[in-house]
């Protein structure tokens, strides 16, 4: 019999302390022909279990191009999480996935792409940087601006300094107002008004957007103010799910089923959408 | 297809011949003074005044709680097994014809795209033999939403009641067929003097039209007209609707048991509910009883027509039965259609 519903078994292999309360693990199926078969697109999300306690959602943020594993970064704010949170290197966990659909990389060859990320919104975009990055000739100009409320709350410090050294990246950091420390360097300003600011060109590019509610309510506004069409504004959608196939009935928007039809959508479509965020 | 006859005084003999290989027969019954559908072993436990029992049968086919696999968590890692159900043969015994329209519905949930075979191996094992209504009540709206005592769609076999008390049988499915065969000793030659009662048919709700309905639903827009809160505003979201209505599928996933084994189990939930949409951070994005209660009247009339190409709303009458605030969603088919 088949059960949509069984979770894969994981060991987690590596454990990275984001933030005092974020996390990221490094997981691999224990079993290993699906270690080898196993593939995702950039953008899909999966269920992941600790035993006991219940599933959470949460996009893949390893990029497919890097296979045998996958990672993804959570916030301990439940009891999942705080499960998730207590598990250390070696321990088991469930996966369940990929699920949804994905950024249309292959459509965006030859173009430049903008990322804008706020705080924890980085994990699900951190899968599409590396995913062009590791294909970096298919794209034109690659522009990161990532921000957080204070400097502790900025994830993957590593990776955003490697991005910063690379000279093929234009990584532009920032805190909000009062959230920097005094050997911070990047800018201090919220997000929509430092991407104002650095003003990428809206020709030939796409952006790719997820934060919190109201930084990407303002980033769509700045993105319109710089001559980006909603067409070439790609976001991703994390709505409350249980089951990930479209049968649980909840994180439905209006009549769209962001688990079967999402979570990546464009501005377009989002703006399509019913009232129902 | 000609009639049989399924004399009363058979129905245990049906019965006992269902259940005695491991076969499950469910049937109306009183229980605490109300009829509802439950398991039964014989004849006498069953009851045939009624207009609709107060629960759906969709317990057999999607049930309240149900383990989805087990797991053990020991000192070198984790044991997991899904769970497998060979769910025994059953049977539905007086189901009304505006009910079994439910189940294309929920089957159509239940398989788009991922098959939830916990669901369809249940429901390939269902044969459903409704009874048609020779009686209604004040809540019972079918043939607003397109059906009616005469409807056929979902039935495997489709009785009328005769003056003594029998049944006059015939199947409409192939698995309704198969049915009448395999006890065709209890479906014998009807004679032409048993004649059917008179089915009452419900009259249709004037003001309603599902078509407008849908068309309105349609336009995002109305998603911000302040009738969904006027007129939901007796709600206070207690879900009763949610788990007497037929094709109300909405579930959660969760870990049950102790620290070191357990069960993921599949738990019926509702959309009626606040927690149903919370994230993690907070955020609702239907934080106020109104918008859970358009999402749930938006799911029955456009969602579900729109999606599945099935109806979301089979006009039982249930969630109005059971509404302890006595909010009727025909007052709000009505409001819409006239909008």
């Amino acid at each position: 019999m088949e059960n949509i519903y069984l979770p894969h078994l994981a060991t987690i292999t590596d454990v990275y302390e984001e933030t005092p309360d974020v996390k990221s693990f490094r997981l691999v199926f224990q079993d290993e022909k699906l270690r080898d078969s196993f593939e995702f697109k950039t953008g899909q999300f999966a269920l992941y279990s600790a035993f006991g306690l219940g599933e959470s959602t949460f996009c893949i943020a390893s990029s497919p191009t890097r296979r045998g594993y996958v990672q993804f970064t959570f916030r301990r704010v439940g009891r999942v999480t705080g499960g998730l949170f207590d598990l250390s290197i070696g321990d088991t966990m469930g996966f369940r996935g990929p699920y949804g659909n994905w950024f249309p990389l292959d459509e965006w060859k030859g173009k430049n792409v903008v990322f804008v990320a706020g705080g924890i919104g980085l994990p699900p975009v951190r899968s599409v940087i590396w995913n062009c990055l590791d294909r970096r000739e298919d794209f034109g100009d690659i522009t990161i601006v990532y921000g957080a409320r204070r400097v502790a709350d900025l994830v993957y410090k590593n990776e955003l300094e490697h991005w910063g050294d690379r000279k093929d990246v234009n990584l532009v950091q920032t805190v909000d107002p009062g959230g920097q420390t005094p050997d911070w360097k990047g800018k201090v300003g919220f997000v929509p008004a430092v991407l104002e600011e650095t003003a990428p060109s809206a020709k030939n590019t796409v952006a790719v957007v997820c934060g919190p509610p109201i930084m990407i309510k303002f980033t769509l506004q700045a993105l319109e103010k710089l001559g980006f069409s909603t067409d070439d504004v790609y976001t991703t959608l994390e709505n409350k799910m249980k089951c990930g196939v479209g049968k649980c009935g909840r994180c439905n928007v209006g009549d769209v089923y962001v688990c079967k039809e999402g979570p990546v959508y464009t501005a377009t479509e989002i703006k399509r959408m019913y009232n129902d965020f | 297809m000609t009639d049989k006859l399924l004399k009363r005084e058979n129905l245990d003999k049906l019965i006992g011949s269902v259940t005695v290989g491991g076969g499950v027969f469910v049937a109306p019954g009183m229980e605490a003074r109300r009829v509802v559908f439950r398991e039964v072993t014989r004849a006498d436990e069953m009851t045939h005044d009624y207009i609709i029992p107060v629960n759906s049968y969709k317990d057999w086919v999607f049930p309240q709680t149900e383990v989805i696999a087990r797991f053990a968590i020991k000192k070198d890692g984790v044991d997991l097994k899904g769970e497998k159900i060979e769910p025994p043969e059953t049977v539905v015994f007086g189901a009304r014809p505006c009910e079994a329209a439910s189940l294309a519905s929920l089957r159509s949930v239940f398989t788009w795209d991922f098959i939830d075979e916990f669901y369809t191996r249940r429901e390939d094992r269902l044969t459903v033999l409704t009874v048609a209504c020779t009686a209604a009540d004040d809540e019972c709206f079918c043939t607003t939403v397109e059906l009616s005592p005469e409807s056929t769609v979902g039935s495997d076999v489709y009785l009328k009641e005769t003056a003594d008390g029998d049944y006059l049988a015939s199947a409409i499915t192939d698995k309704g067929t198969a049915f009448m065969e395999k006890y065709s000793t209890l479906f014998e030659g009807a004679s032409a003097e048993a004649k059917p009662k008179e089915l009452f048919i419900p009259e249709k709700i004037d003001g309603i039209d599902l078509d407008r309905i849908k068309k309105w639903l349609d336009n995002k827009d109305h998603y911000d007209d302040p009738l969904w809160a006027e007129l939901s505003r007796k709600c206070f979201g207690c879900g009763a609707c949610t788990f007497s209505c037929p094709t109300c599928h909405c579930f959660d996933i969760t870990d049950e048991g102790t620290t070191y084994e357990g069960e993921k189990r599949k738990n019926w939930d509702a959309c009626q509910f606040e927690h149903f949409t919370l994230h993690a951070s907070g955020h609702n994005p239907r934080d106020a009883q109104f918008k859970r209660w358009r999402n749930r009247f938006m799911c029955k009339f456009n969602i579900y027509p729109k999606k599945f190409t099935s109806t979301g709303c089979v006009g039982c009458g249930r969630c109005i039965r059971v509404c302890p605030v006595r909010h009727d969603i025909t007052e709000v088919m009505e409001a819409i259609s006239g909008r």
